[in-house]
């Protein structure tokens, strides 16, 4: 008891704490915004090619994974980028984009969100170009 | 004589083919509105619709992923797609439909339509019926429409604890930029 007493000032200090510490992490859990594909580590890094192939194996695996890919631009618009023909990058904002990397090869994370049926294209989300 | 219509019926019936112009996008703006007015919004958008819009028959598809709907809140997020819409399951959500009487060239004199399709959600199909507003602008087809849908159609069971929070009725408001497909 007198040792409680001595150690009053640091009980209650550390009652604060760890009342913060709940606090905190409750807020944290209840209002986070989701986290976005550029801040995830991706499951994937390689060719738009080799992506393309493993996407066709298991489309089910890959729904919400994040990739880095590297492919040869084929149309451009405003809201993305086509890589290879037939994978749809949509950016997080629109952005422009000069032509001149419509030559050139680039690098680009998202998240993978599916297969698009109706235009035959795989579709990527949230989309950055790294490089 | 003969030969000659028969060649015009020809030409006229191959333009009717050539002339099957379609219209599309990747990245139509898919908005829901959940929410009970005195709680907290419970609302998300989807900015990667794809649909294609046939302007000879007024015939529409259109497609949805579900995983795609950003929220505000990861947590409201996830139980969207977890609990009520089993995105890994149903992955996409996809109507089709026809606009009536839909022609181009009247598109500065009239630019309200009639709707109907069915919607499919979490496998569930269900007929809507609604107003779309069609405008042309700059090489565009600006497709809007908003629509109501009920989460007992599609079999989304809401635990009671939340019934309250989550509104019975769902807001739904679609606007589709179309560029013409070649």
């Amino acid at each position: 008891m007198s040792l409680l007493k001595k150690n009053k000032f640091i009980v209650i200090l550390l009652f604060i704490a760890l009342l913060g510490i709940g606090v905190w992490s409750t807020y944290r859990y209840l209002f986070v915004t989701p986290t976005k594909a550029s801040e995830v580590a991706p499951d994937f890094i390689g060719e738009a090619k080799e992506f393309k192939y493993l996407f066709t194996e298991d489309i089910k695996y890959w729904n919400n994974k994040v990739v880095q890919i590297k492919g040869k631009v084929s149309e451009i618009n405003e809201y993305g980028i086509l890589l290879n023909e037939n994978i749809f990058c949509q950016f997080e904002q629109n952005i422009d984009i000069t032509t001149s990397s419509a030559t050139n090869d680039i690098l680009i994370k998202g998240k993978v969100v599916g297969f698009d049926e109706l235009l035959m294209e795989i579709k990527l989300n949230q989309c950055v170009i790294i490089q | 004589m003969v030969r000659i219509t028969l060649l015009l019926a020809f030409t006229l019936f191959s333009s009717t083919i050539c002339n099957a112009q379609k219209y599309y996008t990747r990245s139509g703006v898919t908005e829901f509105k959940a929410s009970q007015e005195t709680f907290e919004p419970i609302e998300a958008i989807n900015k990667s619709a794809t649909a294609i819009f046939n302007i000879n028959t007024g015939e529409v598809v259109a497609q949805v992923f579900i995983a795609s709907f950003e929220f505000k809140n990861a947590l409201m997020q996830e139980h969207f797609n977890e609990n009520y819409m089993e995105s890994a399951l149903y992955p996409k959500a996809v109507f089709k439909g026809k606009i009536d009487n839909f022609s181009k060239d009247s598109l500065n004199k009239i630019s309200n339509f009639d709707l109907v399709g069915t919607l499919t959600i979490r496998g569930v199909e269900k007929v809507v019926k609604t107003k779309v507003t069609v405008k042309e602008d700059n090489k565009k087809l600006i497709i809007t429409t908003r629509f109501v849908v009920k989460p007992d159609d599609f079999n989304i069971k809401i635990p009671s604890i939340v019934k309250e929070k989550i509104a019975n009725k769902i807001q739904i408001n679609i606007k589709y930029e179309l560029v013409e497909k070649k």
